[in-house]
């Protein structure tokens, strides 16, 4: 379950629009934001390809000038990952022909 | 109330994003009281992935990567990172990792495991038979901008010193290659002149080539804020065939047919002529005309233009270019407090790449706007440390390290003694460029290569063609890598190597900033560092060719240990021995100094006093740079004491349009052009291993042009045929307003044998830089069916 801290960067002018429209998004939660039009959010979700689905939404949208990360943790994510509980899925076969 | 581990994870995240915008949040203080417990260490070092070289902070917890942060002080990123940045530690864990050493006799068989006496003796052996019998040219090395300096260093003495060859190449050849031949015939030194500050400086910023946006997002941010926070006194020029994210911040958007920029970029220096906009006193103190051989005066220069008049350049051009945004892109160019031009791939990677880097020094050298606060010719680099272990620390078949050329006598005899080996050992003739390394392969001339950390089986041009020779059974093959590669496949030796952050070195980044990555974590297995395996293997070539000059070439690190100890003596014998008194002096750089500072040190930075402010963020200019003082001739501000002029001068080119070396015609109608998309990185060994990446794009898809479409009867997602003289592949549309009209633009990452794009591209180069011209050919484009269900994948 990652969760991230990003500042997301618009147009000043459309600024509270755009608030309003992630503040409405399941998982993100918008902690501020300034004159400037960045804008401070945290991501938090179930998985990270939930995660990355929601910003690379964000990023197609083309009023979102820019979408950059400050934090991320993954920890409980990747204590599975070690412990073997989730293999990261990778959805194709590999070739297995050259390998012992 | 109480706070959950998760609020406290969710409340450090928000405070993370807060403080990068001076954004108070009420619960700081109860956060910070809470102390830091998502992690139990963090670790300082520099993202693997681009060119930018962002600083990130790796956070440990039993002794595994859980966590990963920017670091807000460091110059480079100042905390910001991209998605691909954020989880490239994720490739850590994966379960795909190689662990051991893997062999095959014949490229037939199947890898079976052996243990690393094993494997080093098969290596050294093999090397040394293709050196007995048919010479130390029949041998080479081809490496990465990916592989630290430390690494590149060690490889290149062993090929140069031991085994005396230049055959010595990297994967840079095909990215930047075509930048350090026109800083060095512009400027008369490689590497850029200022670094990422000046964008916060600057008045106009001149985009050319560069999908940064997707390719440099920390960096594209930088470019955004300054715009947005100077939305009428900042100007942002895009130059493209294409309309790409990068265009969403641009004041105006020059979109012309490919390969014609050459002429647009003329087109604006015959403007700031006629107008007068140029800087005549600069021009007079610090720089002379060139045509061809000769030294011309700025007449002869001007008359030369005539032809790249706005109205036809303009012609040239097509697109929506016209005369009068020529003019005015020159005048905001010239007439801006200072000017900063970026650009990438595509002005590398050209036939002419090497003239559209001259033509956009042209405008700086001719406007003055270079050597101040503000302004610079500035390339940006696709790897994180193609400038640091490629370009500086000789990587390349022409180069030794120190920006030293190998056919100067004098210059490798001053390497010979550094590595204290006999005059003369190092041979005087370069060796065999990547594109000419590859067709050496193909023609049985080269027995054993070693390829780190790269797949030019995938990311070579016209692919299929060179795929034959690493095939070839009398052509022995060495890969080092941590994960499978399609290059891997064709090899008979595979070596397991450490990743980032489990072994320590130097990267060198885009803005000649060189920072330290400590090791903090075991390899998987029993991978190793690079250092450690070119040490070993040296010691066993050394024997198997009695020959005590190959063991010298390692002796000085015998017996180190690989994490930090080997590393650490051979960073100190680059730095210390060859690099002092060059242009690129790292003396001050020591792993002492390195490790202090948040980011790194730019170089020119003699002394540790001097590195520790960071070095040299303006290089020829007096008031930033030691070394322009010390190398003063007069009085004047700015000293171009860079090694490749004699006159010490900068040289504007006179340099004709060209078109591409294949242009469309009747049976190959439209140009393709390929590139990267955001988070994806080179041939996906990496991302295409992390799921959420890999998800977002899991294949290359096409970009056509709506009004090609519509005439194609191609809808979104349909399924489409490229098809050029060389190869063919099939990949799911995208119709969008990107691509001008008569072009479609292909990514380039996918390994799948029906979509990798770099069996359709042409293997055409430079004749200057040798680049090859990825961005550029000729294709015919067909609707094979509706949407197909599509298999992502990896090796
Ligand atoms: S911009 Fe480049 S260096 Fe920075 S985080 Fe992204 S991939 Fe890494």
């Amino acid at each position: 379950m990652p969760i991230g801290g990003f500042v997301i960067s618009v147009d000043p002018d459309i600024r509270e629009e755009i608030v309003t429209m992630l503040s409405e998004m399941e998982g993100v939660e918008v902690h501020g934001s300034d004159a400037k039009g960045n804008i401070v959010a945290v991501i938090d979700t179930e998985t990270s390809e939930v995660m990355d689905d929601l910003v690379h939404g964000l990023q197609k949208d083309p009023q979102i000038l820019s979408v950059g990360l400050t934090y991320l943790n993954a920890e409980d994510e990747i204590e599975k990952i070690v412990s073997g509980e989730l293999r990261p899925e990778i959805p194709f076969g590999r070739k297995k022909k050259n390998r012992p | 109330m109480v706070m959950t581990r998760r609020d406290f994870i969710k409340k450090t995240a928000a405070l993370s994003a807060a403080s990068f915008v001076g954004l108070n949040l009420p619960f700081a203080k109860h956060v910070d009281q809470a102390g830091a417990t998502d992690a139990d260490k963090w670790v300082r070092g520099s993202c693997r992935l681009c060119g930018l070289g962002c600083r990130v902070e790796l956070g440990l917890k039993g002794g595994k990567p859980v966590a990963i942060r920017g670091v807000a002080k460091s110059r480079t990123n100042f905390g910001y990172l991209c998605m691909k940045g954020m989880l490239f530690y994720k490739v850590m864990e994966h379960p795909d990792r190689l662990k051991m050493p893997l062999y095959r006799e014949s490229k037939k068989d199947a890898f079976r495991e052996i243990s690393w006496d094993e494997a080093l003796d098969i290596a050294a052996k093999k090397f040394a038979d293709a050196k007995k019998e048919f010479g130390g040219d029949s041998t080479a090395y081809y490496g990465s901008g990916q592989a630290l300096t430390e690494e590149t260093y060690l490889f290149q003495k062993v090929m140069r010193g031991g085994l005396q060859t230049n055959n010595v190449e990297g994967n840079p050849r095909l990215c930047m290659a075509s930048a350090v031949g026109g800083y060095l015939t512009s400027f008369g030194a490689d590497e850029p002149i200022g670094g990422y500050s000046n964008i916060e400086k600057s008045s106009c910023i001149f985009i050319i080539g560069s999908n940064m946006a997707e390719a440099h997002p920390v960096f594209f941010r930088r470019v955004m804020r300054r715009k947005m926070d100077n939305k009428d006194t900042v100007k942002v020029i895009n130059a493209d065939p294409r309309v790409s994210p990068t265009s969403r911040i641009a004041d105006m958007h020059m979109q012309f047919r490919p390969g014609t920029d050459l002429a647009m970029l003329n087109a604006m220096a015959y403007v700031i002529i006629e107008e007068k906009l140029f800087d005549k006193k600069f021009i007079s103190d610090y720089a002379v005309f060139k045509s061809g051989k000769n030294t011309v005066d700025m007449d002869t220069y001007f008359a030369e233009l005539g032809d790249y008049t706005p109205e036809k350049a303009a012609v040239i051009c097509g697109g929506n270019i016209t005369g009068d945004m020529i003019r005015k892109a020159a005048r905001w160019f010239a007439k801006s407090n200072g000017t900063v031009s970026c650009w990438c791939m595509g002005i590398n990677q050209r036939k002419r790449g090497v003239w559209a880097n001259n033509l956009i020094n042209n405008l700086h050298i001719l406007t003055g706007q270079l050597c101040k606060p503000g302004a610079d010719s500035f390339s940006l680099t696709g790897q994180p440390n193609a400038c640091g272990g490629v370009r500086e620390g000789g990587g390349l078949c022409h180069i030794l390290p120190g920006h030293r050329l190998v056919k100067k006598e004098k210059l490798r005899n001053q390497v010979e003694s550094a590595w204290g080996i006999p005059a003369g050992r190092i041979p005087p003739k370069p060796g065999y460029h990547t594109m000419a390394m590859f067709k050496a392969v193909n023609e049985g001339k080269i027995k054993a290569i070693w390829i780190n950390c790269t797949s030019p089986a995938q990311s070579l041009p016209n692919v299929d063609l060179y795929r034959k020779g690493m095939a070839r059974e009398d052509v022995f093959m060495v890969c080092t890598d941590i994960f499978p590669t399609l290059t891997t496949e064709l090899a008979n030796l595979i070596l397991p190597t450490a990743f980032h952050f489990e072994k320590t070195g130097v990267y060198g980044c885009t803005e000649r900033r060189s920072q330290i990555t400590p090791k903090c974590c075991d390899a998987p297995g029993e991978a190793h560092a690079e250092v450690w395996i070119v040490r070993e293997w040296a010691k066993r070539l050394a024997r198997e060719l009695n020959d005590p000059v190959i063991e010298q070439c390692v002796a000085p690190f015998d017996g180190l240990e690989e994490g930090y100890d080997l590393p650490k003596a051979i960073w100190d014998e680059y730095t210390q021995k060859l690099t002092k008194g060059r242009d690129s002096d790292l003396t001050g750089a020591t792993y002492g100094v390195l490790e202090q500072m948040h980011d790194g040190v730019q170089w020119p930075a003699a002394t540790e006093e001097y590195a520790l402010t960071g070095g040299t963020v303006i290089k020829f200019a007096r008031e930033y740079d030691p070394m322009a003082e010390s190398h003063a001739k007069d009085d004047k501000p700015f000293q171009f004491y860079g090694p490749a002029h004699p006159d010490k001068k900068l040289w504007i080119w006179s340099r004709p349009y060209k078109g591409a070396d294949e242009e469309p015609d009747a049976e190959y109608p439209f140009y393709l052009s390929t590139g990267r998309i955001i988070d994806h990185w080179h041939t996906t060994s990496m991302t295409g291993r992390i799921p959420e990446l890999l998800r977002a794009n899991p294949y290359s898809f096409v970009e056509v042009n709506p009004r090609d479409a519509e005439r194609m009867g191609i809808k979104p997602g349909d399924m489409v045929e490229l098809e050029s003289r060389r190869g063919r592949v099939e990949m799911p549309a995208k119709v969008v307003e990107g691509p001008i009209e008569g072009m479609v633009f292909a990514y380039w990452h996918d390994m799948h044998e029906d979509r990798m794009i770099n069996k359709v591209v042409k293997d055409a180069f430079d004749p200057g830089s040798k680049e090859p011209e990825f961005k550029i050919c000729a294709v015919k484009v067909r609707r094979l069916s509706g949407p197909k269900r599509l298999t992502p994948y990896v090796v």
